[in-house]
């Protein structure tokens, strides 16, 4: 078990002026039996009315509207959890056993999961993960700036790079061919500077977190943000705004720090 | 004096103002939009002016059935979004749900304002030539196509008003009232509103004229927001109303950009908060998809008996599904005499007559239909009656089909119309209007 201080924060600036800004943010800790949110504090800029909402994959959801016009949005957060990766949760949803969006695999990736499903001889799914998950880090390169937000796992794995976020859709889809249960998590690690992504598996009575990325089973020093099918189900940030020209630029920084 | 000898005589009085009517509803513009080739064409959906005629004896069997069968629906998306009881009974493999892409997700642990979901409800039928009728088909996402025999009805009374006033004929003006009951009964407080995409939508017509007829306002998205989970409709004058039920005109993938398609540009973000906290009804309710797959329309029967304890009142086709090994063998061995239907299609697309196919093509189907067995169902084609419609000057039998409306408010009714729907072509069974068919009032007798 540890205590943990957390931290998140976004800067959105833009070119020029936005108005009737709609967002939903879910960038507060989810609170469950392996992680629980001894207190936070979120600060939005500018001033705005939001209301919190949870919705079906548990995720907490700010969302607000501001209608005049604007020029940045800010958010941040930050916090105190006690993490005990001991114990499990078991919020259970029957879509984590289905491929989503982006974790189709092609006929690559079917074929590669035939590879190693062949080759595996373990059973339990703590085992069979295990296994993939180091089958995939033998044959993956850690590397940024080649994939983005939009890749799917089958576009990640033709080309055998990515960040994190490419290691678990890959991982996802291998273990949903392989009839296991998975979620994608994204959220904050001691390791990462920004926000970091890993899934979970269901071994048959609760959630065990598995870091593709860095091949590793999840300890104490990780906090969940979001879950959900994917990446879609698990963007921390999701906005609509007009303007008549606007680039944004978003800097994110995080820290997460035993107490 | 009034003289009813039988259903066909009477069907023969207003085939004199065909093109009068068909004038009309040009002027009207009572249109229809198809997409083909990316490339967007409005044009006229056909009148004919014969009516079908249904009698009242055979019209209450069918309204029965029909509240039976959407009773049950609704029944099954509840449980679905919830306790999922039917697929823990083992009735309906859960593949069937999880794998169909109108199963959302994001909908789970919803309830909509008082637990209905599918308010408005269109269910095809057709009458095979024993006069038995069979469902083919349950839309409850965006069912269209009411206003076409609410306005050709209106249009034939002008034209001739004897036939309403010497014939039992049930008045169909009433669907108004039903569809303004429906919208006020799931009112979260606020105002009705119809959210169309805009006018280059196949239906715009037909939202624009039930919002006339129910007394709504008439949206588009840019008119409307979300702040602190409450839907809020935007006047030209500036003021700002709050929405109570939301009659969206658009599906439910294009409705939220912050839940569903980021990219979307008619939706209205955060409404899905909105809908969440039971803020407001959005009808038909999200994620009903899952119900009109035709993958589940196998399992209709199945869930009247489960959730209702009572027989199916109305039949499906005879329905296979590869999925099911003794299904796909038969399907197989007898692939000439059925109609393969891809689930994932719908207006009269992805509709395979095996007996159509050459030698190859059938090969290499039936290797589709092995690989992919949950992508298909196959149907008996039933010999369905036909209808005389006009062709020219002269009288000429084709295929038609009926949808008819089911309206689930307070209660649940059906509509005494309907929108019957024909092949222009004798030799096709396909009727969707996006397949270039014609359409017909429906006279239900009232009698």
């Amino acid at each position: 078990m540890k205590k943990l201080h957390f931290s998140f924060s976004t800067k959105l600036t833009f070119d020029d002026n936005v108005y009737n800004h709609s967002f939903a943010l879910r960038c507060i800790p989810i609170n469950n039996s392996t992680q629980s949110i001894l207190n936070y504090d979120l600060e939005i800029k500018p001033f705005v009315s939001t209301k919190l909402t949870m919705d079906a994959f548990g995720n907490n959801v700010i969302s607000g509207y501001i209608q005049e016009k604007h020029r940045y949005l800010d958010f941040d957060i930050n916090g105190t959890a006690q993490i005990d990766s001991t114990i499990k949760t078991n919020d259970y949803l029957p879509c984590y056993l289905y491929q989503s969006k982006y974790t189709k695999p092609n006929d690559e990736l079917k074929a590669f999961y035939n590879d190693i499903a062949n080759q595996c001889r373990l059973f339990t799914p703590a085992d069979r993960a295990a296994y993939f998950s180091q089958k995939l880090f033998d044959c993956m390169t850690y590397e940024k700036n080649i994939t983005n937000t939009q890749t799917e796992a089958s576009d990640a794995f033709k080309i055998k790079k990515g960040v994190c976020q490419d290691y678990s859709h890959i991982m996802l889809s291998l273990l949903r061919i392989d009839k296991i249960p998975c979620r994608y998590i994204a959220g904050l690690s001691s390791c990462a500077g920004e926000t970091h992504s890993w899934i979970e598996f269901w071994d048959g009575n609760g959630w065990i977190g598995l870091d593709p990325a860095n091949n590793c089973f999840v300890t104490d020093d990780y906090l969940i943000l979001t879950q959900g099918r994917d990446f879609m189900d698990c963007s921390i940030d999701r906005g609509v705004m007009f303007g008549s020209y606007t680039r944004q630029m978003q800097l994110i920084t995080s820290t997460l720090e035993q107490q | 004096m009034r003289e009813l000898k039988n259903e066909n005589s009477l069907a023969d009085t207003p085939a004199g103002n065909a093109n009068e009517i068909n004038e009309l509803l040009r002027r009207y513009g009572v249109k229809f939009g198809i997409y083909k080739n990316g490339v967007f064409n409005e044009q006229f959906f056909p009148f004919d002016p014969i009516p079908r005629v249904i009698s009242a004896e055979h019209f209450a069997v069918i309204e029965k059935g029909l509240i039976q069968r959407v009773t049950a629906l609704n029944m099954f998306l509840y449980d679905i979004y919830h306790e999922k009881r039917i697929i823990k009974d083992n009735i309906i493999p859960e593949d069937f749900i999880y794998m169909s892409s109108g199963y959302l997700p994001q909908c789970e642990g919803i309830m909509p304002p008082k637990n209905i979901y599918s308010h408005i409800s269109g269910i095809d039928l057709v009458q095979g030539k024993d006069g038995k009728w069979y469902i083919l088909e349950d839309n409850l996402r965006i069912p269209s196509g009411a206003s076409y025999p609410l306005i050709a009805r209106e249009l034939t009374r002008v034209a001739s008003p004897k036939i309403f006033s010497d014939n039992p004929i049930a008045d169909n003006r009433n669907y108004a009232s039903l569809l303004k009951d429906t919208l006020d009964f799931s009112n979260c407080g606020g105002i009705n509103a119809i959210l169309t995409p805009g006018r280059c939508n196949a239906a715009y017509f037909e939202h624009s004229y039930l919002a006339e007829l129910t007394e709504s306002v008439l949206v588009q998205n840019h008119e409307l927001f979300v702040e602190n989970n409450i839907l809020y409709h935007k006047t030209y004058s500036g003021e700002k109303n709050k929405v109570g039920t939301l009659y969206r005109r658009i599906s439910d993938e294009y409705l939220d950009p912050l839940t569903f398609i980021p990219q979307s540009l008619i939706g209205i973000p955060n409404i899905m908060e909105a809908y969440r906290c039971g803020n407001i009804a959005i009808i038909n309710a999200i994620g009903n998809g899952v119900a009109d797959d035709k993958g589940i329309y196998y399992f209709v029967p199945k869930m009247i008996k489960y959730y209702l304890n009572e027989e199916p009142m109305l039949s499906n086709a005879p329905t296979y599904l590869p999925f099911y090994e003794k299904d796909k063998k038969y399907i197989l061995d007898h692939i000439d005499k059925l109609v393969i239907k891809d689930v994932s299609e719908s207006g009269g697309y992805g509709v395979t007559f095996g007996k159509e196919l050459s030698k190859e093509k059938l090969q290499e189907f039936k290797s589709v239909i092995t690989n992919e067995p949950r992508r298909f169902i196959a149907q008996e084609i039933i010999d369905f009656l036909e209808l005389p419609i006009m062709d020219g000057e002269k009288a000429v039998m084709r295929k038609a089909d009926l949808r008819a409306f089911v309206l689930s408010g307070e209660s649940t009714r059906v509509w005494s119309s309907g929108l019957t729907r024909f092949s222009r072509n004798p030799d096709s069974f396909v009727v969707n209007s996006s397949q270039g068919g014609g359409f017909k009032d429906t006279w239900v007798l009232s009698q």
